[in-house]
C-alpha cells in the first residue's frame, strides 16, 4: 500500500549503508552460486556420460573399470551375441577397452592427479555419441600417439596438442583434441588399445567391454545372460546406472558447498538485520507519522520487509552476475570411485541461479523480519517524539 | 439525525491519564471534562509537562485514556479496537506536527497523497485531491519539490495540505508554529483560520505562543493536568 | 589502556547492533576456521609423521599398479631399514556400508614395528598372528561400527576378486593424531584366496611400507630402494609418509586456492558489514565526538578510540567464532558425528591465531573511514548539529 518508491528512495538516501549491505549480500550469493554451479557441473558430466542404451561390462564384483579385468576370450564371445546394435556400415557396436591410471602433474600448481588413459579400438568413438574430433587428427593404430580433450590439454602438463605426455615411462604424442558433449571421456587420454596393452604390460586383457543394445528389452535380456551364464559371469550394468553410482566426488562437493552456503547466509542475515535496524531507528518519526496517518501495522511491517528484500535481491543479482566469468570454466577433482581425475565445468543453469535468488530472498525476509516488527512496536506517540 | 449536528464534536468525560516512569505513577490528566463544539477553533496552552500534548493524543486516538470516556463525532474511542481506531483516524482527522514530519524521500505532492492511499479513490481522483489541497495552501508550483528544497513555512504548508487532503472533520495541530519564524508563523495561522472559517474544519491547536492562541475562538489553559479557563477577551491583558 | 572503559562503553552502546555484528563475523569465521583447519591438519599430520621416519614404496606407474611380495623381503634386508611390511589396499565393501574404511592386507609379524606409535595388547597381537583369518581394527573404527572382539567381519572384494571372512581378534589404539580407523588382516590369507581362484593378482603386495632406523638414513634408503628395482618388472618410487599423504590431498584439486579465494570473499564481505555498523554507530554520536574534541582530545586520540572500538567488536566476533569452533571440534563425539569421513580433525592453534589476527584486521579496516571522519569533524559543526 505504501508505494515502492518510498522504499527505493529511502534506500538511496542511506546509500552507503545500502551499498555495504548489497555488497555483503552479493558476496554471499556469489560464493554460494559458485559452489552450487560446481556441484551442478559435476552432476551434469556424470548424467551426460551415460548413453541410454549402452551397457558396460566389468568383472563380477568390481565397482569401476579401474578394478576390473575382462579377458580377450570373453570379450570375443560378447561380441558374437545377438541384441547388439550396429552402425551404418554393419559393424557391431561393441568396444573392448583397457583403462590404466597414470599419476601426472597439473599445469600451474604442479600438483599431481591420476588421469585415466583409455586404450581403445576405433569403435569406441561411436559409443560416445557426441564424440567429435575438434583439432588435429585421429591416432594411427600401433603408434604411440594419443588423443585427449581440450580440458585435459589445458590443465595438465604435456597434454597439449603437439606435446608429449609421459605414460608409464614411454612418451606419447598428443595428435588430436576431441569433445564428447561434456561427458566423462573429456577427463581421459585415449590411445590404441594394443599399444597401451604393451606399454602397461597388461597383455591379454581388457578392463571393460562397452556395448550398445538394440533396445530396452534386449538390454535386460543381455544383462541377464551376461551375469548368470557361466561363460561370461560378468557384471553388466547400464551406463546410466554406472555413472549415477559414481557420486562420491559429487556428494563431497555438494555437502561442502551447502555447508559454506548455510554459514555465509546466516552471517549475512545478521548483517541485513543490522542495516534494517539502523534504517528503522533513523526513520522512527516517519514510521510514527505513517501510523498516525492511519497506515496499519501490517502495512508498515510489510513495507520494511519489502525494503529488506529489495536490498538483498539487488545483492543477489550482483552476486549472480559475478559468477558469469566462471561459466563453462573447467576444473577437475578426484573421483574416488574410479580413483582418477574427473573433469567438469561450472554450470549456472536456471535452477542454480534460482537457488541464488531464493537465498537472497531468504536473507531479506529472515534478516529483515525482526527490525520490521520493531518498527511498529514503538508506541506512536514515542515515535513522533524521536528526533 | 438533526440532533447529532448539535452535539459537541469532542466530548471528554472524567478522563484521567497516567504515565509510568519506571515504577512511579505520574498522573498527567485527572478527571478532565471537555466539550468541543463543531466548527470551533480551540487553542490549548500551558507550560511543558502540563498535559496538553497528552490531551491531543487522547482526542486523536493515538493514546488511550486510563479512565473515563473520549467521544469524538459520537464514537467512543475506547470501544474501538486498534485496527478500527487506525481506520477511524485516517477518515476523521488530519495531523499537523511541530517538526512537519514529511517523508524526506517523497515530493510535496507524494506526501500529500499519502493519506489518500488509504482510501478507495482511483489514481486520477487522488491526483485531483492533491491538486486541490496544494492549491488551497498556495503551493501548486512546488508540487514536485522535495522537503529539503522547501523552507520551514513551505514544509508546514505541505503538511497542512496533507492534513486536509482527505477532507477530515477535525484538524489537530501540535505546536504548528514552534519551528517557524514570525512571518512564516503568521502565514500558517492565517491558513488555519481560513480552513476553520471557510471550510468549517474544527481545529484543536496546542501551542505555547500567545499570539498563535489569540487566533482561536477559545483558549484553554492546562496547568498540572487541570483546566484553568481563560476567556478569549481576557487575553488582551497578556 | 586508560581509555579502555570508554571504548568498551561505546561497544556496548547499542547492544543489539554489536551483537548482530559480532554474530555475523562469528559465523563467517567459524566457517573459515573449518576450511583452514582442513589444510592445516593435513600439514600438521604430515609434519608429525616425519618423526616416525616411515617410507611408502609405490610402483613407479602409480598406486593402481602393485608391487610383488618379493620386494618386501629384499627391502627388509637393506641397511637402514628397521622393518618392512606389505601394505595392500583391499578396498572392499562391508555389508552395504556407504562410508568406506581402510582395509589393509599386511604382515602381522612386523606391522607393529613399522607403526610403533600404535599400541596393541601383547595377547591380542599374538592371537592375531596365530589366526590367519583374523583381523585387527583401530579403536575409533571399532567404536563407530560397534564391533567387539570375536565379531565376524565379512568383506566383499571390489578391487580384488575375492571375499574375506574375517574375525576381530584385537583392537589397537594410539595417540589422538594417529589413524585409528584402519583394519589390518593377514596378507597371506588374501594371497591364498587369490591363488585358489587362480587369479593373476596373487603375489601382489600393493605397496611396501618401511620403518627407517632414523630420519637421517631415509633419503639414502629411498634412493637405494628405487635403484634396486629400477630395471625390474616392478620399478618403484619411494617417498616419505608425508609425501604419500600429500599425494592424496593433491588429487582433490587445488583446494588451497579454493579456500583462499573463498576466505578473501568472506573477509571482504565482513569488512563491509563491520564498516556499516561502525558508520551507523558514529552517526549517532557526532555531538559527543565534537564535545571530546572541544575538551581537548586530539585528532589522533579520537581516531584511535574509534579504531579500537572497531577492532574490539570485530575481534569479539572473531573470537566467538574461531574459539567456538576450536572448542566444538575438540569434542570427540562432535567431530566424529559431523565429519565422519575424516579420521582426524581439529582446529589447530596456528589456524586459531591466524584467524584471530584476521578478525582484528577486519576491525581495523572497517574502522578506518569512520575514524577518519571523526578525527576530521569540525567541532563547531558537530556541536551545532541536531542529529
Amino acid at each position: 500500500m505504501i508505494p515502492v518508491k518510498y522504499n527505493l528512495r529511502s534506500l538511496r538516501a542511506r546509500w552507503v549503508a545500502s551499498l555495504m549491505t548489497i555488497i555483503g549480500t552479493a558476496l554471499v550469493v556469489w560464493a554460494s552460486v559458485l559452489a552450487f554451479g560446481l556441484a551442478a557441473g559435476l552432476e551434469y558430466t556424470l548424467n551426460v556420460s551415460g548413453e541410454p542404451l549402452d551397457m558396460i561390462l566389468l568383472r563380477k564384483g568390481a565397482t569401476a573399470e579401474t578394478g576390473s579385468t575382462v579377458d580377450e576370450a570373453t570379450a570375443r564371445r560378447v561380441a558374437a551375441l545377438s541384441g547388439l546394435a550396429t552402425d551404418e556400415a554393419g559393424n557391431t557396436l561393441v568396444s573392448p577397452e583397457l583403462v590404466v591410471i597414470v599419476n601426472t602433474a597439473r599445469r600451474g600448481d604442479g600438483g599431481k592427479a591420476n588421469v585415466i588413459i583409455r586404450g581403445v579400438t576405433p569403435v569406441a568413438r561411436k559409443l560416445r555419441s557426441e564424440f567429435k574430433l575438434v583439432e588435429g587428427r585421429d591416432i594411427k593404430p600401433g603408434v604411440r600417439e594419443a588423443l585427449t580433450s581440450r580440458s585435459i590439454a589445458a590443465r595438465f602438463q604435456g597434454a597439449g596438442l603437439g606435446e608429449e605426455i609421459d605414460l608409464l615411462g614411454q612418451k606419447f604424442k598428443i595428435v588430436g583434441l576431441f569433445e564428447a558433449g561434456g561427458g566423462s571421456a573429456e577427463s581421459e587420454v585415449w590411445t590404441d588399445v594394443e599399444v597401451l596393452s604393451q606399454t602397461s604390460k597388461r597383455e591379454g586383457g581388457y578392463s571393460s567391454v562397452q556395448l550398445r543394445t538394440t533396445g530396452m528389452e534386449s538390454m535386460t535380456a543381455l544383462a541377464d545372460l551376461l551375469e548368470n551364464d557361466e561363460q561370461f559371469a560378468l557384471k553388466a550394468v547400464s551406463e546410466r546406472k554406472y555413472f549415477a553410482e559414481q557420486s562420491s566426488a559429487g556428494i563431497a562437493i555438494k555437502i561442502v558447498g551447502r555447508v559454506i552456503s548455510v554459514f555465509l547466509t546466516i552471517g549475512a542475515m545478521f548483517a541485513v538485520a543490522n542495516t534494517m535496524y539502523g534504517a528503522v531507528a533513523s526513520r522512527a518519526r516517519e514510521i510514527g507519522t505513517l501510523r498516525a496517518l492511519g497506515f496499519a501495522r501490517r502495512t508498515i511491517v510489510g513495507c520494511f520487509l519489502l525494503e529488506s528484500i529489495l536490498l538483498c535481491l539487488a545483492g543477489g543479482l550482483l552476486g549472480c552476475l559475478g559468477t558469469l566469468p566462471f561459466n563453462g570454466l573447467s576444473t577437475g577433482t578426484a573421483n574416488w570411485d574410479t580413483f582418477s581425475e574427473i573433469t567438469f565445468s561450472f554450470r549456472f543453469g536456471p535452477d542454480v541461479l534460482l537457488q541464488g535468488a531464493l537465498l537472497a530472498m531468504l536473507m531479506g525476509i529472515v534478516g529483515g523480519m525482526a527490525p520490521a516488527i520493531r518498527a511498529v512496536r514503538i508506541p506512536i506517540v514515542n515515535a513522533l517524539r524521536e528526533i | 439525525m438533526a440532533d447529532a449536528a448539535l452535539r459537541p464534536l469532542v466530548e471528554l468525560r472524567d478522563v484521567s491519564k497516567d504515565y509510568y516512569r519506571d515504577k512511579f505513577r505520574v498522573p498527567v490528566l485527572a478527571n478532565t471534562n471537555l466539550d468541543i463544539p463543531r466548527g470551533e477553533f480551540l487553542a490549548i496552552m500551558g507550560p511543558s509537562g502540563s498535559g496538553k500534548s497528552t490531551l491531543l493524543n487522547l482526542v486523536s486516538g493515538l493514546d488511550r485514556a486510563t479512565t473515563g470516556t473520549v467521544r469524538v463525532n459520537d464514537v467512543d474511542l475506547g470501544s474501538l479496537s486498534e485496527s478500527k481506531l487506525t481506520k477511524w483516524r485516517s477518515e476523521t482527522l488530519g495531523f499537523i506536527f511541530q517538526l512537519y514530519n514529511l517523508m524526506p524521500v517523497l515530493t510535496a505532492a507524494e506526501n500529500v497523497e499519502l493519506p489518500l492511499l488509504l482510501t478507495g479513490l482511483t489514481r486520477r481522483q487522488r491526483a485531483e485531491h492533491v491538486k486541490t489541497a496544494l492549491a488551497i495552501v498556495g503551493l501548486s508550483e512546488r508540487m514536485d519539490h522535495f522537503p529539503r528544497q522547501l523552507s520551514g513555512g513551505q514544509e508546514q504548508r505541505v503538511a497542512i495540505a496533507r492534513a486536509i487532503a482527505t477532507d477530515p472533520l477535525m484538524l489537530l495541530a501540535d505546536e504548528p508554529t514552534g519551528n517557524l519564524d514570525a512571518t512564516a508563523a503568521h502565514e500558517i495561522l492565517d491558513l488555519l483560520g481560513q480552513l476553520n472559517e471557510e471550510f468549517g474544519k474544527t481545529i484543536i491547536m496546542v501551542t505555547h505562543d500567545p499570539r498563535a492562541a489569540r487566533r482561536a475562538h477559545r483558549i484553554l489553559r492546562l496547568e498540572k493536568g487541570q483546566f484553568v479557563h481563560t476567556h478569549a477577551d481576557a487575553l488582551g491583558a497578556i | 589502556m586508560k581509555f579502555l572503559p570508554y571504548v568498551l562503553r561505546n561497544v556496548l552502546r547499542n547492544k543489539l547492533r554489536t551483537l548482530f555484528t559480532c554474530m555475523s563475523i562469528a559465523v563467517s569465521l567459524f566457517l573459515l576456521a573449518l576450511l583452514y583447519a582442513y589444510i592445516e591438519v593435513q600439514d600438521e599430520l604430515g609434519a608429525k609423521s616425519v618423526n616416525y621416519h616411515r617410507i611408502g614404496v609405490v610402483h613407479a606407474n602409480g598406486l593402481t599398479f602393485t608391487l610383488p611380495i618379493s620386494h618386501v623381503d629384499k627391502v627388509r634386508t637393506m641397511p637402514g631399514v628397521k622393518a618392512a611390511i606389505p601394505l595392500a589396499w583391499f578396498g572392499g565393501v562391508y555389508k552395504d556400508d556407504k562410508l568406506p574404511f581402510a582395509q589393509f592386507a599386511t604382515d602381522p609379524q612386523f606391522v607393529m614395528q613399522v607403526f610403533d606409535e600404535l599400541t596393541l595388547p601383547d595377547a591380542e597381537l599374538r592371537a592375531w598372528q596365530g589366526d590367519r583369518a583374523g583381523c585387527v581394527v583401530g579403536a575409533r573404527l571399532a567404536e563407530k561400527k560397534g564391533w567387539k572382539i570375536g565379531d565376524r567381519i565379512p568383506i566383499k572384494g571390489a578391487i580384488y576378486p575375492v571375499d574375506l571372512n574375517l574375525t576381530l581378534i584385537g583392537v589397537y589404539d594410539g595417540p589422538d593424531s594417529s589413524d585409528r580407523e584402519m583394519l589390518w588382516f593377514h596378507w597371506t590369507y588374501m594371497d591364498e584366496l587369490l591363488k585358489q581362484s587362480r587369479n593373476a593378482a596373487a603375489g601382489a603386495a600393493g605397496t611396501v611400507w618401511v620403518k627407517g632406523e632414523s630420519a637421517e638414513v631415509l633419503p639414502e634408503v629411498m634412493r637405494r630402494i628405487d635403484e634396486r628395482f629400477a630395471s625390474s618388472d616392478a620399478p618403484t618410487r619411494s617417498m616419505t609418509e608425508q609425501a604419500f599423504q600429500q599425494m592424496f590431498t593433491e588429487m582433490v584439486g587445488n583446494v588451497q586456492a579454493f579456500i583462499r579465494n573463498t576466505a578473501l570473499a568472506v573477509v571482504f564481505s565482513l569488512v563491509c558489514v563491520a564498516a556499516n555498523a561502525m558508520a551507523m554507530s558514529l552517526r549517532e554520536r557526532t555531538r559527543e565526538v565534537a564535545v571530546l574534541r572541544a575538551i581537548g582530545f586530539s585528532r589522533q586520540l579520537v581516531m584511535s578510540l574509534v579504531l579500537s572500538e572497531a577492532v574490539a567488536i570485530a575481534f569479539l566476533g572473531g573470537a566467538l567464532g574461531v574459539i567456538g569452533a576450536k572448542i566444538l571440534f575438540g569434542i570427540e563425539s562432535v567431530t566424529s558425528t559431523l565429519l565422519p569421513i575424516m579420521p582426524v580433525f581439529y582446529i589447530p592453534w596456528s589456524t586459531t591465531i591466524f584467524l584471530l589476527g584476521v578478525s582484528a584486521v577486519i576491525g581495523l579496516v572497517s574502522g578506518i573511514v569512520p575514524a577518519w571522519r571523526a578525527a576530521r569533524l569540525s567541532v563547531v559543526d558537530g556541536l551545532r548539529k541536531v542529529v
